[in-house]
């Protein structure tokens, strides 16, 4: 009897911790949300209106017809599924390699690779912007693919690595002894075998790059060319008081693509954001 | 690169396929192992962005040791940095154990609080910084000051004062960085053996102590893990604090990753911009290793 009561206890304080940390974490983007359906007088509004009068959506009009940011969407858009790509033809052999064999200087390459994935992107954006000036090449989506590319490949490397490690290396064995070639264990075995784990590590990439930020900015001086974070920060820079509501309609289009991947493909994205870094 | 061709001993199946690495090489090359030894180059000249004029000098080094703007943005980090981690990992801990035991009790919501948990995940650090500002609104119509107010607090200048704005930035990182730890924590957990914690539970040990004695005790490399990957990306925070205070008022949010930037582009100066950057690529550095070390003692166990 005792023991029921104090579990009924427990049921109701974890309730109540749940109301608490969803409050936390989901009002602030309700409220961006909120703001995005106001207009001009319930902005300003004294006290603060939780809700917005109507779900009117002329702000959203306004910024898709007043400024770039579709285009931005956009921008990002291909650019990270480009990037993605150049991303899995690079690491997918590094990956096989790294998984499947023990070479000399195998460890040191890997913790090297690994020292890239902890560096931030700021450090090299510097000395890039200084040659690519030179050479008349900021502005260049190509070659922010490529430095996109370079930024992914440590967490892709490293996370594809660990789930070939899972695949039994008889299998390989056993397709040597019939006359494959390590080409062909990787991409008519590994990948078939291994791609919900390839799908995850690709979708955690992709959202980590969606909000890439410093390279572009850095990079990137053509409003036009900017990709999503980038464009967002001008419009805030340009935004005053009484606009608030059209950057919180544009930070919402921002969002929106990688909330809805997420919320239908959470499964694949936790899966990878954790793969990588619990072992066992 | 000829390393990649030196002698090898394969345990996998026939010889390696070196040439394979040889893209992924040239790639890391030019994008990131080149420009780093040439930042450390550059932090011992006195260039400015842009110029190909440079003296070889230690200038910028000495200026950074007497710079009191210097030991002011390390202090700043040091307070943002140390903060963020604590309570992105108490909390990120206290929503994983709170999920796990509502899951074993087999409670209705959890998936979904766990979602929503981690919904900063997929929010660019620009939006997280513009949605913060939008919370931290000072005039009358701004939500957290209404709230305050009505509690019968004064209006806290949120943005405005300089010690303040750095609790706000604070505040706003632990947002944002919480999903991460609450991901691996839970992971964490589900790897604690049930068969020890019922055995304690028998024992009569309480919920307390067996998250003390057993859990945390287990969990002892996923929460080191943790620490690392909320220190980097804590101390590599650049678009969070562009798009909240840009580092201000006055520097006083300004962090290292800022700093950097305000060195180059604000003033610059990319002999000092450069210094402080090297000191970044030692931290990261300092932490890769750490990481690579606990993982490799995470697959000798």
């Amino acid at each position: 009897m005792i023991k029921k009561k104090s579990r009924t206890g427990t049921k109701i304080g974890l309730y109540l911790v749940y109301i608490v940390i969803s409050i936390f974490f989901l009002y602030p983007v309700l409220w961006v949300l909120s703001y995005s359906f106001k207009t001009v007088p319930e902005l300003f509004s004294v006290p603060p209106k939780f809700l917005p009068q109507s779900l009117q959506l002329d702000n959203y009009r306004y910024v898709i017809q007043n400024t770039y940011i579709v285009k931005n969407i956009w921008n990002s858009f291909y650019i990270v599924v480009l990037t993605m790509l150049g991303t899995l033809v690079l690491a997918l052999p590094a990956s096989y390699l790294f998984s499947r064999f023990r070479f000399r200087l195998s460890r040191q390459l890997q913790f090297f690779i690994l020292i890239f994935q902890m560096i931030s992107p700021i450090v090299i954006a510097i000395p890039l912007y200084n040659y690519l000036s030179r050479i008349n090449l900021v502005n260049n989506h190509a070659v922010l693919i490529l430095i996109y590319i370079a930024i992914s490949i440590p967490m892709a490397v490293l996370n594809i690595k660990s789930y070939l490690d899972t695949i039994p290396k008889e299998i390989d064995e056993a397709a040597i002894i019939d006359g494959c070639s390590h080409w062909q264990i990787l991409t008519k075995i590994h990948i078939p075998t291994s791609i919900s784990g390839i799908i995850s590590v690709s979708l955690m990439i992709m959202v980590s790059l969606w909000g890439q930020f410093v390279v572009p900015f850095i990079l990137l001086n053509d409003a036009v060319k900017f990709p999503v974070s980038v464009g967002l920060i001008n419009l805030q820079s340009s935004s005053e008081a009484i606009t608030t509501h059209y950057l919180a309609a544009a930070c919402i289009l921002g969002i929106l693509p990688t909330t809805l991947i997420f919320l239908i493909l959470q499964k694949y994205i936790v899966s990878a954001m954790t793969a990588g870094a619990v072992k066992g | 690169m000829n390393r990649k061709h030196s002698k090898t001993k394969a345990a996998g199946a026939g010889k390696p396929p070196l040439l394979w690495l040889v893209p992924l090489a040239v790639v890391l090359l030019l994008i990131f192992i080149y420009p780093l030894l040439d930042v450390i180059r550059l932090s011992f000249t006195n260039t400015k962005i842009g110029s190909l004029d440079y003296n070889y000098t230690i200038a910028s080094y000495k200026s950074i040791l007497t710079d009191r703007n210097f030991y002011y943005m390390l202090r700043t980090t040091v307070i943002f940095v140390f903060f963020s981690v604590v309570f992105q990992t108490l909390l990120g801990l206290a929503i994983a154990v709170s999920v796990d035991k509502g899951e074993k009790l087999g409670l209705r919501g959890t998936v979904c609080v766990r979602t929503i948990s981690l919904i900063s995940m997929v929010i660019p650090g620009v939006v997280i910084g513009i949605i913060w500002k939008m919370m931290f609104d000072e005039s009358n119509s701004g939500l957290l000051n209404y709230m305050i107010q009505k509690l019968g607090f004064g209006p806290v200048p949120f943005l405005t004062s300089p010690n303040v704005a750095l609790v706000s930035a604070t505040v706003a990182n632990v947002w944002r960085g919480t999903a991460q730890s609450m991901i691996l924590l839970y992971c964490g957990i589900k790897t604690v053996s049930a068969d020890i914690l019922e055995a304690a539970m028998v024992d009569g040990a309480s919920a307390w102590k067996r998250l003390i004695h057993i859990t945390l005790p287990s969990m002892r490399n996923v929460l080191a893990v943790n620490i690392i990957l909320n220190l980097i990306g804590t101390f590599n925070t650049f678009d969070m604090v562009m798009s909240l205070t840009g580092g201000g008022p006055g520097r006083s949010t300004e962090v290292l990753a800022l700093s950097v930037y305000n060195q180059i582009f604000g003033q610059l100066n990319m002999g000092k911009g450069s210094a402080v950057a090297v000191i970044l690529i030692v931290l990261n550095m300092i932490m890769a290793f750490i990481y690579f070390r606990i993982q490799q003692r995470g697959e000798v166990q």
